[in-house]
């Protein structure tokens, strides 16, 4: 029965194609106690670097219309506190574990990801080039196919756990940095990141953020990024996972039909930490009633 | 699985009362079960059914807990607007009690100093210290004698004191003019929430006093719980504590600097 739902991206085989998208749902652990959070398609936890680091100078984000801006800059414990400390907890938990791994060169990526080979319970790897809101790494690798590539493959060769390589907005030819990817060696591209914005105080003519700018998210973004998916889709054949602003079952299905295999839900889970849940649940009630499964949907928007 | 905590989850409420108690001001009361937990310092996640705007939810401390739940909203943006022109009977999803709240004092006496809408929280701490006969001093600064939401509560229940910039009511001039006079006599502790400034120059008077000073921060929130790393604020020595789960209630020093 819930079968329906079962997901193959590559590789990775999930219980459903809705996940949480990473900083948006902590390591998970944080709502294990009012949900079954093995009952999420995935979780991307919060991106992992090496060393620990302790993210930018406050403010660190503020609403903007329809969204918001944030410029947390990869606050996280580090690899060794991840895996010794939520691991074993989020393995209990049953939880279907995306580890978000953020460097700052592609032999930094690469040593990370060996690193997460050896760990229990992880599930695949989503690498973070499209990050908006560090000095060094991050977006630079996204805006263009060759260094895309190259962390690509430097990953590709240092893993055997599936390979998604999250894409930036900002990429200046996203269609050639997918393409770059997926020749590299990715198995999966999830997409997109946050867009690189600003919001100024009138009053104080100080930018709303602590380092001038941050990464907008939310509904803002969705027109966005259903159209980068739909891109994306024509000149990939590796599975796509969509988001942007998914807040309800309506609007990932504008994502499954624009060409995506799987959705990730993120800025929504702050006003309601269950809401990928109910996507779920409403997506499967959907499928039910069709008597469909959402892989029958990917892609299939009617462009007339 | 585990245990439900509900004070992760959010819980449908109804409106019961919303009474506009200053120019600006709307204290807000809404019917929990179960009852709302939480002690003074602690706040609330709220939303209304206000559809896709905003985005996100909005932090506020308690006021009252219980089976009937009380936030102080000071009006001044798109979520507080919204929130103080609800009915009764209006939904409302409120998350919490979340952070940790005032430590209560070992000493005889509690010192209050509180700005502005800074007076939510130190509103439920006067009433509960007063139920414990601790005798407690209220410091309360504003602007005009418009703007003193809930202060016929306090004079319920402790000796209040009021300063104004304007002078229309109380003292004129700031409220830390009363506080360097409170503290000749040491044995006490200072609770204290309001703007940044007020609370950098309080928690510098109890350091240069020798008095143990508590303050309640705030910071733009998402998600109210530890996950978004959004709330950060930076200690004395440059490294970051985050007011949702570290606070908002912390040892002045430890953000300000200075003995105590
Ligand atoms: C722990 C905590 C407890 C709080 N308790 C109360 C309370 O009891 N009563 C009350 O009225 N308000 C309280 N606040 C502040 C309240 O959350 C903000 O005023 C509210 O989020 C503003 O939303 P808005 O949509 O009306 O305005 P926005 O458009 O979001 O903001 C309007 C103005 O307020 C500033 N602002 C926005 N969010 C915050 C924030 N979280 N802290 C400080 N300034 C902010 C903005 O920079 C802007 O200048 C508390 C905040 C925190 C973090
Ligand atoms: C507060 C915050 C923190 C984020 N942190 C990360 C991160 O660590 N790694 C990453 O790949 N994406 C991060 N993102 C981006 C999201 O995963 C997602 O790509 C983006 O927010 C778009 O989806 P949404 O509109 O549903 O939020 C973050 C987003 C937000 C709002
Ligand atoms: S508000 Fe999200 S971590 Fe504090």
């Amino acid at each position: 029965m819930s079968d329906i739902l079962k997901t193959t991206l590559g590789p990775l085989v999930l219980k459903n194609p809705v996940m949480v998208a990473s900083g948006t749902f902590g390591y998970g652990l944080e709502y294990s106690d009012i949900m079954d959070i093995s009952a999420i398609g995935g979780i991307s936890v919060k991106g992992i670097s090496l060393s620990p680091r302790p993210g930018n100078p406050p403010p660190r984000m503020c609403e903007t219309p329809s969204g918001m801006l944030n410029s947390i800059g990869l606050a996280n414990v580090g690899f060794d506190v991840f895996v010794t400390e939520m691991m074993p907890k989020l393995r209990a938990a049953g939880a279907t574990v995306i580890a978000n791994a953020y460097g700052t060169s592609a032999s930094d990526f690469a040593e990370l990801c060996r690193k997460f080979d050896d760990v229990e319970g992880i599930a695949a790897i989503e690498v973070n080039i499209s990050c908006p809101n560090v000095k060094s790494g991050g977006i630079h690798f996204g805006v263009s196919g060759k260094p895309a590539a190259e962390v690509t493959a430097a990953v590709r060769q240092a893993t055997r756990l599936p390979v998604m390589v999250k894409l930036s907005p900002e990429a200046r030819d996203l269609k050639e940095v997918a393409r770059a990817v997926e020749e590299a060696g990715a198995d999966s591209v999830s997409l997109i990141n946050t867009f690189r914005g600003m919001s100024i105080d009138v009053n104080t003519r100080r930018p709303r953020l602590g380092v001038g700018f941050g990464g907008l998210s939310g509904p803002a973004i969705r027109p966005l990024a259903v159209r980068m998916v739909y891109d994306v889709a024509q000149v990939v054949r590796i599975p796509i996972v969509g988001m942007g602003g998914i807040t309800c079952l309506r609007d990932a299905l504008e994502f499954f039909l624009a060409g995506a295999s799987a959705v990730q839900v993120g800025t929504a889970n702050f006003s309601n930490p269950t809401v990928a849940v109910e996507i779920i649940n409403d997506l499967r009630e959907y499928c039910t009633n069709r008597n469909i499964r959402p892989a029958d949907l990917v892609g299939k928007v009617e462009m007339g | 699985m585990t245990t439900t905590d509900n004070s992760k989850k959010y819980l449908k409420t109804r409106i019961q009362r919303v009474e506009t108690v200053a120019p600006g001001y709307s204290l807000l009361s809404f019917e929990c079960t179960p009852p709302l937990t939480g002690i003074p310092g602690q706040f609330v996640m709220i939303r209304g059914a206000w559809g896709a705007s905003p985005v996100l939810p909005r932090a506020f401390s308690i006021v009252q807990a219980g089976n009937i739940g009380q936030v102080l909203v000071r009006d001044v943006g798109p979520g507080t607007s919204l929130l103080c022109n609800m009915h009764s009977g209006d939904e409302l999803a409120v998350l919490g009690p979340l952070g940790n709240g005032f430590v209560e004092p070992k000493s005889t006496k509690a010192v209050l100093v509180a700005g502005g809408v800074g007076v939510a929280p130190l509103v439920f701490l006067a009433e509960k210290l007063a139920e414990r006969d601790v005798p407690v001093t209220f410091l309360y600064g504003a602007r005009t004698e418009n703007d003193l939401p809930l202060k016929e509560r306090i004079e319920n229940c402790a000796n209040l004191i009021i300063t104004t910039e304007d002078g229309s009511i109380g003292t004129k001039g700031r409220v830390t003019i009363p506080l360097k006079e409170t503290l000749q006599d040491q044995n006490c502790v200072v609770y204290s929430c309001g703007p940044n400034l007020m609370l950098e120059a309080v928690g510098k008077i109890c350091a240069a006093a020798g008095v143990e000073c508590q303050v309640a921060l705030e910071s733009p929130m998402a998600c109210g719980m530890g996950t978004c790393k959004g709330c950060a604020v930076v200690r004395p020595d440059g490294s970051f504590t985050y007011v949702c789960t570290d606070g908002p209630v912390f040892v002045a020093a430890t953000i300000y600097g200075g003995e105590k």
